[in-house]
């Protein structure tokens, strides 16, 4: 018996499932399944595990109808962009411009402004907590050297979202330059060099070489914050301590779907919400994958 | 290729023409300022934890505080279990990290090195699900650890996260450059396919375990969502969440919650300072693996 299971086990044909079988046994079970699940309870209106009936559409129609779907829907869109309007050019300036020999020390610069990746999005929401309060540093930086006067940073609805991507832009700035990093030692030198010897500008090699051909990382950037933005949950759900914020105006879609499926218990329309965040994602991704034509390269 | 990658990223770029002069210093005097910016937050963090009870917002001005105490770190000890939640933190995370390890492991071998049907599909598969959100999990997976007993339990704050894709991914791309010549050479020698893993590709795939071990700890330690929805007793809530209830039960004791923070992110600051090398080249590693 012990030594059919050993030929077994040993047979050339077998070997490489059997080292698949512990993240593959998980990997079904807890990533697979369970979104297989949530589509089904998407369809159902689920009262727990006993009781489940199809309804169809329903729960669909009730997010749309949802005033705080629709403002989280646009609370969550309108995050994603202002990130990506930041945290593509920023990281991608500083990024050239340490790498461009120009600034004493880079290694050391790169390593400080990448500091505030290590800590945790829990920890970055309480310290801004403390320094967007309205007797806050930021109030008191800004009022004593600009003259602003003191903003009620966490209690108007209409700077939450430029609080969360201010606490986006300190926590991925860092990253951003380092992924940008990878793909500009990438670039060969010599291009560099030809160009300076055909007597371009700083700024020409910038736009006709850098840019170009830091293209598939851009790609890269890009999808990651916009995968990253749509799934924001952490900050608004420690700012606004668990809630949406003054006015809903913190209220991403992920710190709703949790609030559904965790405060009001409301299982079948937390499914249904997983489901289109899933979709948007997907459909921005293929979208991001196509335009950059990553698919015609590779295989 | 990790290797190979961790070669390129180290900025050992030395440019043609170093010379000193007005836009160098002024450059590196903007990075000065801008460094400043970004590690405030930090030192502020540090400070306010040792301000004295009820200065935070007197005193906020005075970026050099003359007065320091450590009674909210008294307080913090005291009044919750904030040693509890260090020592599950450390043990959650270790579990986490070996867990996904042996599972990143084995599979990323099998990917990388066998050829067998259906071996795309499932590369594919795991690709792709990189991209499903975590929120899209949520219910079911609360309901599937309610239904497996493992609510209150760190099993079931590990197991259901712990197949990794970028980990898997990672392996894989790391163990396609381990020799075919010398698992050859092991076989002829008469060496099993699962000693020939354990003594000959798990040692040569050192750096790229490491590694990992590093970036999982580090995802696990700074994690909140998962663990929040297993862990509803206090004594059982790893750091992240522990913070969260901080935030909930004091809400004006600032400094409280600036202690509790402070704890959790200084020591993996200066383990950090230890393993820059390894964690910066990981992380651009596993992140540019995907692309």
């Amino acid at each position: 018996m012990l030594s059919s299971i050993l030929r077994i086990v040993h047979n050339k044909k077998v070997v490489p499932f059997v080292f698949l079988a512990p993240f593959m046994t998980i990997f079904l079970i807890f990533k697979v399944y369970p979104v297989i699940l949530a589509v089904i309870m998407s369809f159902q209106n689920f009262q727990g595990v006993q009781s489940q009936e199809w309804v169809g559409l329903t729960n669909y129609q009730n997010v749309f109808n949802l005033v705080r779907f629709g403002q989280a829907l646009t609370n969550t869109t309108v995050y994603t962009i202002g990130t990506l309007l930041i945290l593509i050019p920023l990281p991608l300036i500083l990024a050239v411009l340490l790498d461009s020999g120009r600034v004493a020390q880079s290694t050391l610069f790169r390593t400080l402004i990448f500091l505030p990746a290590l800590t945790s999005l829990v920890v970055a929401g309480t310290v801004f907590r403390l320094i967007l309060a309205e007797e806050g540093f930021l109030n008191l930086f800004l009022s004593s050297t600009l003259g602003i006067r003191p903003l009620r940073w966490l209690e108007t609805a209409d700077l939450a979202l430029p609080s969360l991507i201010l606490i986006a832009t300190w926590r991925w700035t860092g990253i951003n330059i380092l992924y940008f990093n990878s793909g500009l030692v990438n670039i060969p030198r010599e291009l560099y060099e030809a160009a300076v010897i055909d007597g371009a500008s700083p700024f020409q090699m910038f736009w006709r070489i850098t840019l170009p051909l830091l293209r598939p990382t851009t790609l890269f950037v890009v999808v990651l914050s916009i995968i990253g933005g749509y799934q924001v949950f952490v900050e608004p759900f420690i700012l606004y301590t668990g809630g949406g914020g003054p006015g809903d105006g913190g209220l991403s879609m992920a710190l709703l779907i949790y609030r559904t499926a965790f405060t009001s218990f409301n299982f079948g329309t937390a499914a249904a919400m997983g489901v289109i965040l899933a979709a948007i994602i997907f459909v921005f991704s293929l979208i991001q994958f196509r335009f950059f034509g990553v698919f015609s390269k590779e295989d | 290729m990790a290797q190979r990658t961790s070669d390129l990223i180290l900025p050992t770029t030395v440019r043609p023409r170093p010379r000193v002069n007005a836009s160098r210093v002024l450059l590196t005097l903007l990075f000065v300022v801008l460094t400043f910016v970004f590690v405030f937050p930090l030192y502020w963090m540090v400070i306010s934890s040792l301000r004295p009870d009820g200065r935070i917002f007197v005193d906020a001005f005075d970026l050099l505080p003359s007065a320091l105490s450590l009674d909210s770190y008294n307080s913090l000890f005291e009044q919750e279990p904030y040693g509890r939640w260090i020592v599950n933190s450390i043990l959650q995370t270790g579990g986490f990290a070996f867990t996904a390890l042996f599972l990143c492991t084995t599979g990323g071998y099998a990917l990388a090195k066998f050829r067998f049907r259906g071996r795309n599909f499932l590369f594919l598969l795991i690709v792709v699900s990189q991209m499903i959100p975590f929120h899209l999990l949520i219910v079911s997976l609360f309901l599937m650890i309610i239904q497996l007993g493992l609510v209150e339990s760190y099993w079931g704050a590990i197991i259901p996260i712990a197949a990794s894709p970028i980990g898997i991914f990672f392996v894989r791309q790391y163990m396609l450059s381990i020799d075919d010549e010398m698992l050859n050479a092991a076989r002829v020698d008469g060496a099993n396919e699962y000693q020939i893993f354990y003594s000959v590709v798990l040692p040569n795939a050192r750096p790229a375990i490491a590694t990992l071990f590093i970036l999982f700890s580090l995802e696990y330690w700074n994690n909140l969502l998962w663990p929040l929805i297993v862990f509803r007793q206090a004594e059982n809530m790893p750091l992240a969440v522990g913070i969260t209830r901080l935030i909930n039960q004091y809400r004006q004791s600032y400094d409280l919650v600036m202690a509790g923070s402070t704890l959790a992110t200084i020591p993996i600051i200066i383990l950090f300072l230890f393993l820059r090398r390894q964690v910066m080249t990981g992380i651009a590693a596993t992140g540019t693996g995907m692309k």
